[in-house]
């Protein structure tokens, strides 16, 4: 295992935006609301292009401060966190672009496929975005250097500590 | 229109409940795990419910909520269950034996050393109490 310097991420704040993800795709897809397939596209895309999660926000202004979640810091590499987001905004995105051209059953089942990945990283702890990141970086592709923390599988939450 | 919503409704639960039906699987095949386990952690059958608790040094929810939790029905039992703490950080061993992916993890184990519960994540208190009077062979 090739040495690396890990970072604080915390998990609490991936698993708020991947909750919102999952929320409002359900109830875009439910009410028949592309427009909020591409709302969610949208803030999946800014917080790509922000380093962040796209829901940060609202986890940070509202959530945390009145002790609704609570902080769950984690020694982890925050990078496949944001290749997996960008992966979801890539997905959200190709989803709404197709039901706003007519394609509703690709397009929402793009959708769901965004809620599954969601639903596992949030309630099973995997990662497939970061899973793909870390394959991908086993071929050293320019851009993916990270590798999981010690003791990691590929994915999977890091156990508190074993990074450290 | 509401027909329509409802319809979308109908076919969203169907889609969640598949996919609860696939976490299930999931936990089961961690139950199966468990059981051909069960010996790593004993020499010879508990003869009372077992908790094997995941943790780390540096887990938050777990030095929080999951320890207060198991300490308030240890509090309660007594001598009738026996809770088995380990450091995956000095267990990864055991830790990927059991098929353990993040911390806290909570099995609950019946007086045969058959596991019949997995829990993961943070689990309170009230529900490790419903999930040990459910054993069959186990009354408070």
């Amino acid at each position: 295992m090739i040495s690396q310097t890990l970072q604080k991420v915390d998990h609490a704040a991936l698993k708020a935006n991947q909750l919102f993800i999952i929320s409002l795709n359900i109830l875009a897809f439910i009410f028949d609301q592309p427009w909020l397939a591409a709302f969610v596209a949208l803030v999946m895309g800014l917080g790509s292009a922000f380093k962040v999660p796209g829901f940060l926000p609202v986890y940070k202004n509202i959530l945390k401060p009145r002790g609704w979640v609570k902080p769950d810091v984690l020694d982890d590499n925050p990078e496949p966190h944001r290749f997996a987001q960008f992966l979801g905004f890539v997905f959200m995105t190709a989803g709404s672009v197709s039901l706003f051209l007519g394609a509703t059953v690709l397009g929402w089942s793009l959708v769901w496929l965004v809620v599954a990945l969601a639903a596992l990283n949030a309630f099973g702890g995997f990662c497939v975005g970061c899973a793909v990141y870390y394959w991908l970086s086993r071929f050293q592709l320019p851009g993916f250097s990270k590798q999981p923390p010690a003791g990691t599988f590929p994915g999977m939450k890091p156990k508190a500590g074993v990074g450290a | 229109m509401n027909a329509d919503i409802l319809l979308r409704s109908a076919l969203a639960i169907a889609i969640i409940i598949v996919g609860i039906f696939g976490y299930w699987l999931l936990n089961q095949r961690l139950l199966v795990r468990a059981k051909s386990n069960i010996f790593t952690l004993f020499s010879q059958l508990p003869n009372k419910p077992v908790i094997v608790y995941f943790t780390t040094p540096d887990c938050a929810p777990c030095k929080t909520v999951q320890r207060p939790a198991l300490s308030r029905v240890s509090q309660l039992l007594g001598d009738s269950l026996q809770v088995i703490e380990i450091d995956a950080t000095q267990r990864p061993d055991l830790a990927r034996q059991w098929g353990v992916m993040s911390v806290p993890t909570t099995f609950l184990l019946d007086a045969r050393g058959e596991a019949r519960y997995v829990n993961n994540g943070v689990t309170r208190a009230e529900k490790l109490m419903e999930q040990l009077e459910s054993l069959s062979d186990y009354s408070i």
